[in-house]
Order: structure tokens, then sequence, then C-alpha cells
């Protein structure tokens, strides 16, 4: 159903596209824990989102298990034990740039933004304000944020014999190249 | 000693070693090389991306977690973050297709749009695409 909303809403873009809407399907979304005991790292390439600069409004979907981690057990215990990924396969942000005024989306350049929203994870939402920065580049815009989330504000249970392996604040880092979304 | 607890002293000894060695086993395990496993499924991209469209919640039971070898149209190339690469492959529909990620790609050359490839990954599911993660070639032709 939510599939369907989203498809929705995009093809509703894809008929009033006018170089405003920007969307990427490759874009990154990454997370880092570091204790002492161990450092763990999930990698996903595959997250789909919209940007409209008109409003600054964006969407970020993602599937738990696009999640990729170098050592196998890693990414079976994350799907398996603490995302429930078969229960609970997808995961997304929607949010806004507060500070729209400040970028000049006609004129190539970098630009600190504060954005806030509410992401969903593992089926909870809760609200996320962080910054990040907009780069307006010739033919897209590249965007970066950095923020920390704590596991058990989206219920989930590190049980006490890993617990001190996964640090209390994860490092989410999310690298997004937009392309203008085109008219067919 | 009695010949009795040195074979005991002894058995425990090597079920400890055993032990501790199958544990840094399972620990460092990799993520499978999918050139080397037989896949669950041979199928084209298009028909991949026609049973999700088409029936999403039969198609995830059956696809997710197996191993898939799709072969179709590469019609876009995409470098991800740390040396991994994305490519698209064409299907039935405009807005749709099966993207499919390597982890680490050193030749980004080696793929080509309109190129036509045969691949192995792990389905992880469908977004707006049929996602294939930790993809390996196995034949790529122009």
């Amino acid at each position: 159903m939510k599939r369907l909303i989203f498809l929705l809403i995009i093809s509703c873009l894809l008929v009033t596209a006018n170089a405003q809407k920007y969307m990427t399907k490759t874009g990154f979304i990454g997370f880092f824990s570091h204790t002492p005991m161990e450092d763990v790292k999930g990698d996903n390439n595959q997250v789909a989102s919209v940007l409209d600069i008109s409003t600054g409004e964006f969407v970020f979907q993602v599937l738990i298990k696009s999640f990729h981690f170098d050592r196998a057990l890693m990414e079976e215990h994350f799907n398996e034990n603490y995302m429930e990924s078969d229960k609970f396969p997808k995961s997304s942000f929607k949010g806004k740039i507060i500070n729209l005024s400040s970028v000049d989306f006609k004129k190539n350049g970098t630009y600190e933004v504060a954005v806030e929203g509410d992401l969903t994870i593992h089926d909870v939402t809760n609200k996320i304000n962080t910054k990040g920065t907009v780069e307006v580049v010739s033919g897209g815009i590249n965007a970066d944020s950095k923020f920390n989330i704590v596991p058990e504000d989206y219920k989930i249970n590190i049980p006490g014999v890993v617990r001190e392996k996964i640090a209390k604040n994860l490092e989410v880092t999310v690298t997004m190249k937009y392309t203008p979304l085109a008219t067919k | 000693m009695k010949p009795f607890v040195k074979v005991a002293l002894f058995v425990i000894f090597f079920i400890a070693v055993a032990g501790i060695l199958a544990a840094l086993y399972f620990y460092n395990l990799k993520p499978q090389d999918l050139q080397k496993v037989k896949p669950h499924f041979v199928i084209t991209a298009t028909d991949l991306q026609k049973s999700f469209e088409e029936n999403e919640k039969a198609s995830s039971e059956k696809y997710i977690n197996k191993i898939i070898e799709v072969s179709g149209e590469i019609i876009s190339v995409k470098p991800g973050e740390k040396n991994s690469l994305n490519i698209s492959l064409k299907t039935g529909s405009d807005f749709s297709a099966v993207i499919c990620t390597f982890p680490t790609v050193s030749d980004t050359t080696f793929f080509k749009t309109g190129n036509q490839i045969t691949l192995r990954g792990v389905c992880s599911g469908f977004l707006l695409d049929v996602l294939l993660n930790n993809c390996a070639v196995i034949e790529n032709t122009k």
C-alpha cells in the first residue's frame, strides 16, 4: 500500500515535472557503530529518494535487506534479530529543508541546510532534526547529511551479551546524487 | 597422573580449541561469492520485474533472500559509494528496472550501456525497482 502511494506521488510528479523535482534510485545510506570491542558498518546503495526544490520536501525509502555488511553473520543478525526485516522490510524518511531560502538552486555551490522530518525504522516513527549540505552542480544536486540515532528509540532490542559491541549512538551517513526527474 | 585423566584433559583441550576455531570461522565468514554458488532461479530481467509488478507479495516470498541469475540489457551504470557500482537492467516497464549492486568494482568501464549481461545477485525485494545485492558477473557481451 505504501509503495502504491509512493508510486502515485511519483507519477503525479512525473506529470508536473518541470525541473522542480529531482530523483535518485541509487542513493547511499550507511550506518557506523564504533565500540572498543568492535566496529560495525552497514551500507545501502539502493536508496530511492525524491527532492522537490520548490517546496524543499523530500522522501527517502530503503529496503532493510539492501544493507550490506563485511561479515555474513552481522548481516544475518541485523536482519533477523534486530531489524526483523521480514516483518518490517522498509524504512523511510519524510522531511523538509527548513531554511530553503538560503539555497539558490540556480547557482552552483554548496549550501548549509537544516532539515526536519519523520524517520520510520522498525515500524517506529521519530522526529529527526539535523543539518546537512546541498551542493548544486551542473545537471544535478548532491545532498549529504550525518546524524545519530539510538537503536532503543526504534524499539530495537539488543541483548545484553552483545550490547557492549554496538554503540549507544549509531552514526548515519546520507549521500545522494540527484538528477532532474525527466518528463516522459 | 592416571591415563584416564590424561585422556580426559586432552579431549577437553581438543574440544575447546575446536570450539574457538569454529567460532572464529563463523565470525569471519564473508558474504558468499555468488560466482561459485548455484542460483536458486534463472530468469530474465523483464520477467523478474513483471513478477513483482503483478504480485509483490507472492514474488517477495518466492525471491527475497534467494540467489537469482538474471539476464538483460544494461540501461544505466552509476558508481556508488566506496567503490560499489549500480547497474540497471531494462525491463518491460519504463519506470521500474532491475537494479543490481556490486560491492566492489575496480574497472567500471567493463560495464557499458547497451551490453547484454548475465549476473547473479541476492534479491532484497521491490522498492520502485527490483533490487539485487552482492552481485557477481557471469557473462557480459556487447
